[in-house]
């Protein structure tokens, strides 16, 4: 009873001290703390959007059509008078929001069929291997915007279309790692003292998988919200969820050019590409404390 | 290399096959009936609409549709455009593909090049502020997307500074009174979508470049090539960079997907009349049969790229392995 308390305490301890560890070599990290400077700032307005923003987002004839940037309206207003400041804080939620859940349900899948791809080899790994090669050559964005023309313009539809192409560079990443780790001796002897495969396969291999898939899963967010911009500037969004990449088509075919109106243009333009920094800043560094042998072989 | 080639174009064949089922399946498995997906629509008229029915066996059982379909996609028949009729998809096709294969190969000829001379010169200067500018520009294009670079450009060189046409592919003129003046014209409206298109997409092959040079870097051969006082140049790009160059051309081949996504966002943003736009304009108009067709030419398209890019590697580097 009281060893295993002791066992228990130390395992926490030896957690905290890891932790501790961790957070002192990613402040050192000056992209790392910049990243995530980004991603925190953005998360928080996306939570606050509700008391941030001055007016509903699709209220109509908040302001004049096309009104300049003002006090009243810090980012101007559209074609119809919506407010643009307002309509940016509820995007970030949406853009967020997808490129969260989309990168989660791409980082279980590829991780698991990498793990059991690298795990158990032969020609099941021989099959989702082609699988993935085949994903990578054909062209992504034309497919899925077939999807998306067919399914039409839901939220979740989204999801599933990124995730539907969003797993394989996950997959590949863990199943070569697996394939390296598979061959080390503590694999051997917790297979040698009867562990199953399950057993093996999550309990000793994944811990170790831990750092590889981290950094990748947050490089998927970037990847995930700019799919989602991108299909939602094609005209295949969701329009109950206005996101950045919905404001820039609306902004599109409802004459922000020709009216010259540089304030629907640029901010969710801006926010997309400093999201998409704050991520990779923060994957790169993730990746260069979980994987410093990168890391030494540039320098 | 025989073995190298073999294994490519059988796994090519299949990708082909896997594409040309996808075709087939789709309108089949995705919401609502197949008949209305493809040749149902109102726009058409209702003889045509029979004839097309009859043509791709739409009322026969589905391993004869397959029968068909297959027959057909060979003859050059994906059926008849529903926001364009009376073309036929395959007509619309073959008008728009050479601008964007215009566009797609400056693009990804002059985005290698950027990619290579940057990687070099960053690895080569590694932890220089050249080096940290190359890759924070390279990693903060990478974050953008990239049909807002498109509008930015559009927007600063064509709409505020009037030195570019703000879209199109040519003047809306009837005749040119010589050759070259056409092909000024072509090259006006086309360089800013091909800059766009560039800057979209070198910034992954900065990176590699320059992480492939700096392992070629270590190698003894360019110590050699430096200790025998040979001027920097020379042992940059003779010896060092025309071997980091290698791994490029299957990242080229990779990334050929992805350029072909940024050519449908690009060719939207500036109106370009290739298959891009077509695409944009196939989902406003829901029009399913396009759509289709350009899904399948833009992939076959690539395939045929990648293969290309296979053989290239294999006769370039002839210790290749498969």
């Amino acid at each position: 009873m009281s060893k295993a308390n002791v066992t228990r305490r130390q395992r926490v301890r030896s957690t905290l001290q890891n932790a501790s560890a961790f957070l002192k070599t990613f402040r050192r990290s000056k992209m790392g703390v910049l990243g995530l400077a980004i991603i925190v700032f953005f998360i928080a307005l996306a939570l606050l959007a509700g008391p941030l923003a001055p007016y509903p987002p699709k209220l109509m004839g908040a302001g004049q059509p096309f009104e300049v940037p003002s006090a009243e309206h810090w980012l101007g207003t559209d074609d119809v008078g919506e407010d643009l400041y307002s309509q940016l804080l509820y995007g970030t939620r949406v853009s967020l929001m997808v490129g969260f859940v989309a990168a989660f349900m791409s980082t279980i899948i590829g991780t698991m069929v990498g793990l059991i791809s690298g795990y158990f080899g032969g020609k099941l790994d021989e099959f989702f291997m082609r699988v993935i090669d085949v994903l990578i050559i054909i062209p992504g964005i034309p497919l899925m915007l077939l999807l998306a023309a067919y399914l039409g313009p839901s939220i979740w539809n989204i999801i599933f279309i990124l995730v539907f192409f969003g797993w394989t560079t996950i997959g590949r990443v863990v199943r070569s790692q697996t394939l390296a780790l598979r061959e080390l001796p503590f694999i051997e002897s917790a297979r040698a003292s009867g562990a199953g495969d399950m057993r093996i396969m999550f309990t000793d291999l994944m811990p170790n998988l831990v750092g590889i898939i981290v950094p990748q899963a947050i490089l998927s967010i970037v990847g995930a919200i700019l799919g989602e911009a991108g299909l939602s500037f094609l005209g295949l969004g969701d329009p109950t969820n206005q996101s950045w990449g919905l404001m820039l088509y609306y902004a599109e075919s409802y004459g922000a050019f020709l009216r010259s109106a540089w304030w629907w243009i640029i901010p969710p333009g801006l926010c997309i590409t400093l999201v998409g920094i704050g991520f990779t800043f923060v994957g790169y560094a993730l990746n260069d404390i979980f994987n410093p042998r990168l890391r030494r072989r540039g320098a | 290399m025989r073995e190298f080639v073999l294994k490519r174009s059988v796994f090519m064949l299949i990708t082909f096959l896997v594409v040309l089922c996808l075709n087939f399946i789709l309108p089949r498995v995705m919401p609502g009936d197949p008949i209305t997906h493809l040749m149902g629509d109102v726009r058409l008229p209702p003889a045509v609409r029979q004839s097309l029915i009859a043509r791709f066996g739409m009322n026969k059982p589905v391993w004869e549709q397959f029968l068909a379909y297959l027959a057909n996609t060979f003859r050059g028949d994906f059926g008849v455009s529903f926001s364009q009729y009376p073309k036929s998809v395959a007509t619309i096709l073959l008008e728009r593909l050479p601008w964007t294969l215009f566009l797609l190969t400056t693009s990804v000829t002059l985005s290698t090049l950027l990619g290579i001379y940057l990687g070099v010169i960053g690895a080569w200067r590694h932890g220089s502020r050249i080096d940290v500018g190359i890759q924070a520009t390279g990693l903060a294009l990478w974050s953008m997307p990239i049909f807002w670079l498109g509008m930015l450009l559009l927007y600063g060189l064509g709409y505020v500074l009037g030195l570019f046409p703000m879209g199109g592919a040519t003047s809306a003129v009837m005749s040119y009174p010589n050759t070259l003046e056409f092909v000024k014209d072509v090259l006006w409206h086309s360089t800013v979508p091909i800059l766009t298109l560039t800057l979209g997409s070198y910034a992954s092959n900065t990176l590699i470049m320059r992480g492939a040079m700096l392992e070629v870097l270590s190698e003894d051969y360019v110590l050699t090539a430096e200790a025998k006082g040979l001027g920097q140049n020379n042992v940059m790009w003779r010896h060092a960079g025309r071997n980091a160059m290698l791994p490029m051309v299957t990242v080229i081949a990779l990334n050929l997907a992805g350029v072909v996504g940024g050519a449908v966002f690009t060719e939207t943003v500036f109106s370009y009349p290739g298959v891009g736009l077509l695409i944009f304009n196939a989902i406003q108009a829901h029009d399913y049969p396009l759509l289709q067709g350009a899904f399948f030419v833009v992939a076959v398209t690539t395939i045929a790229a990648n293969f290309f890019a296979d053989l290239l590697y294999a006769r370039l580097d002839p210790r290749i392995k498969y």
